[in-house]
C-alpha cells in the first residue's frame, strides 16, 4: 500500500501541476478537496483520467468518486482493490 | 472622437513590465529566437490559477492584469484580443494527447487551454466580466483587427476596453517554420539584426495590452487618430497613398509626422520594402524600429504600438529604437507602419494627448 501511495503522490503532482508541492509535503490522509491543496472539479476529472490511463480503473458513479477521492490513501486503497492484473 | 491609450501592459523579450522604465537597459541576447523574459507571475496572479496556465496564458494574463491594476478600472466594457496562433503549446499537447491515447481518455485541462480564446475567457473569469468578449485570429492582422474592433466600439458607446495582442514560441512551431526558411540559421545578437541583414528574420513572442478609453486620464500615453489594415497592397505608391489618406483623415499632413515606427525584421528580402519607403519618402524623418527587440511574430505590431505610445507618453525616443540620428523634436504625431510576411500591412497614427 505504501508503495502505491508514494507513486500516486508523484503522479498527482505531475498530472495536476502542483508545482509548489513535493511528495513529502502531502499527507496520505489529508483531504484533497476544499483543503490547502486547492483542488477543484477540474482536478477531479484529471484524477479520473489518471486512474483510467495508469491503472485501467473507471470511476463512473459520482457518489463513488466522492468517497474514492477523499485522500491519497483512499485512492490508493481503491487502486489496490480494483487494479487490472 | 478621441480614443486614448490610458494604460499599457507588456511582457516581451525585453524588460518591459515596469511602465516607468522605457528600454533604458535593452537586453542584447545572442540566440536563434527571442523568448519573453518571465516576470514574477506570482506577484500579481493568483498562485492557485497559475498551475494550470501555459506560458502564453501566464504572460498574457500578467500583461492584462498589469493594465487592470494600473488603470484601476473594475468594469470593462469589452475584452478583445488578437493572436496569430493562439495557445499553441497547449494545442500541441492536446493533439499529442489524442494521438498518444488513441483518441481515448483525454486530459480536460489541455483541451480547455488549447483554444484561441482561452486568454480572453480567463481575463473575463478573473473579473467576472460578462461583457463583449472577442478574439481575432487573422494571421498577421490579428492584433490590428482586435484594435479596430475596440476603436469602433468606443466610437459607438463603449468606454474602458482592454485590447491586446499575444503569441508564443514553441519548439514545434520553430522547427516547422525553420524548414520554411523564415528564420536565420545561426544565432545573432539582437541589436545587430539590422546591421547584418541576411535571409530570414528572428522569431519572437510577447503579449502587449492596452486600456483604451474615450476619456483622458492622468496616465494617458497617446491618442489613436487612425488605423488602416491592408492586404497585399499593389505597390509602394499604394502604401504611401494609404499613409497620406490616413494622415489627411486626421486633419494632418505628412510634414506633421515627427516619428515613423517601422516593423522591419532583418530579412533582406522583406526589408527591401521598408528600405525603399525610407529612400523615397522618409529621408527627413526620425525613424525607429522595434523587431530587433521583440523578434518577428504575427502580433509583433502590438509591441510596435507599445513603443510608439511610450515615446509619446514620455516624450523620449530611446537610442536603441533609432534607425537614424535626426534631431529629436517635440513628439506630437507618430506613424506606425508594420508588414508581416509581405501580406498583412497596417498603418496606425498616434498623437500626443495634449496636441
Amino acid at each position: 500500500m505504501e508503495e502505491i501511495i508514494e507513486k500516486l503522490k508523484v503522479q498527482l503532482i505531475d498530472q495536476l501541476n502542483l508545482e509548489d508541492f513535493k511528495p513529502s509535503d502531502i499527507d496520505a490522509d489529508e483531504a484533497l478537496f476544499d483543503s490547502r491543496l486547492g483542488l477543484d472539479s477540474i482536478d477531479a476529472l484529471e484524477i479520473i483520467v489518471l486512474l483510467e490511463r495508469e491503472y485501467g480503473i473507471k470511476v463512473l458513479n459520482q457518489e463513488d468518486g466522492q468517497k474514492i477521492f477523499k485522500s491519497v490513501r483512499s485512492i490508493a486503497e481503491h487502486i489496490s482493490a480494483n487494479k487490472e492484473v | 472622437m478621441n480614443i486614448y491609450i490610458n494604460v499599457l501592459g507588456n511582457v516581451s523579450p525585453q524588460v518591459t513590465t515596469d511602465n516607468a522604465d522605457f528600454l533604458t537597459e535593452p537586453v542584447n541576447k545572442q540566440d536563434t529566437s527571442f523568448a519573453c523574459i518571465d516576470p514574477d507571475y506570482k506577484s500579481i496572479l493568483q498562485k492557485a490559477n497559475l498551475r494550470r496556465m501555459s506560458r502564453l496564458i501566464k504572460f498574457g494574463m500578467y500583461s492584462a492584469q498589469q493594465c487592470l491594476i494600473d488603470s484601476k478600472v473594475e468594469n470593462l466594457d469589452a475584452i478583445i484580443t488578437g493572436t496569430g496562433l493562439g495557445c499553441l503549446k497547449d494545442t500541441e499537447k492536446f493533439l499529442i494527447d489524442i494521438y498518444g491515447n488513441d483518441e481515448g481518455v483525454l486530459s480536460p485541462t489541455k483541451f480547455m487551454q488549447s483554444t484561441h480564446n482561452t486568454l480572453s475567457g480567463q481575463i473575463a473569469l478573473m473579473l467576472n466580466c460578462e461583457q463583449y468578449n472577442f478574439t481575432y485570429v487573422h494571421r498577421g492582422a490579428s492584433f490590428e483587427s482586435a484594435l479596430l474592433d475596440g476603436i469602433m466600439l468606443i466610437e459607438e458607446e463603449a468606454n474602458n476596453i482592454l485590447v491586446g495582442g499575444l503569441d508564443e514560441l514553441t519548439d514545434t512551431y520553430l522547427a516547422v517554420t525553420k524548414r520554411m526558411k523564415m528564420w536565420r540559421r545561426d544565432a545573432i545578437s539582437q541589436l545587430d539584426l539590422f546591421s547584418n541583414k541576411q535571409s530570414g528574420s528572428i522569431a519572437g513572442e510577447g503579449a502587449s495590452f492596452f486600456m483604451l478609453s474615450k476619456e483622458q486620464s492622468s496616465t494617458s500615453y497617446a491618442k489613436i487618430k487612425g488605423l488602416k489594415i491592408l492586404f497585399k497592397p499593389k505597390s509602394i505608391e499604394t502604401i504611401y497613398g494609404e499613409m497620406q489618406a490616413l494622415i489627411q483623415d486626421a486633419g494632418l499632413e505628412m510634414g506633421a509626422i515627427d516619428v515613423v515606427v517601422l516593423g522591419m525584421n532583418g530579412d533582406q528580402e522583406q526589408d527591401k520594402l521598408y528600405d525603399e519607403l525610407i529612400e523615397r519618402y522618409f529621408q527627413d524623418k526620425q525613424l525607429t524600429a522595434f523587431k530587433h527587440l521583440c523578434g518577428e511574430y504575427k502580433t509583433a505590431s502590438a509591441f510596435g504600438l507599445w513603443t510608439a505610445a511610450q515615446m509619446l507618453g514620455k516624450q523620449n525616443i530611446p537610442e536603441v529604437l533609432k534607425l537614424n540620428k535626426s534631431a529629436s523634436p517635440i513628439l506630437k504625431n507618430v506613424l506606425v507602419y508594420n508588414c508581416y510576411n509581405n501580406s498583412n500591412h497596417s498603418l496606425l497614427l498616434l498623437q500626443d494627448v495634449n496636441a
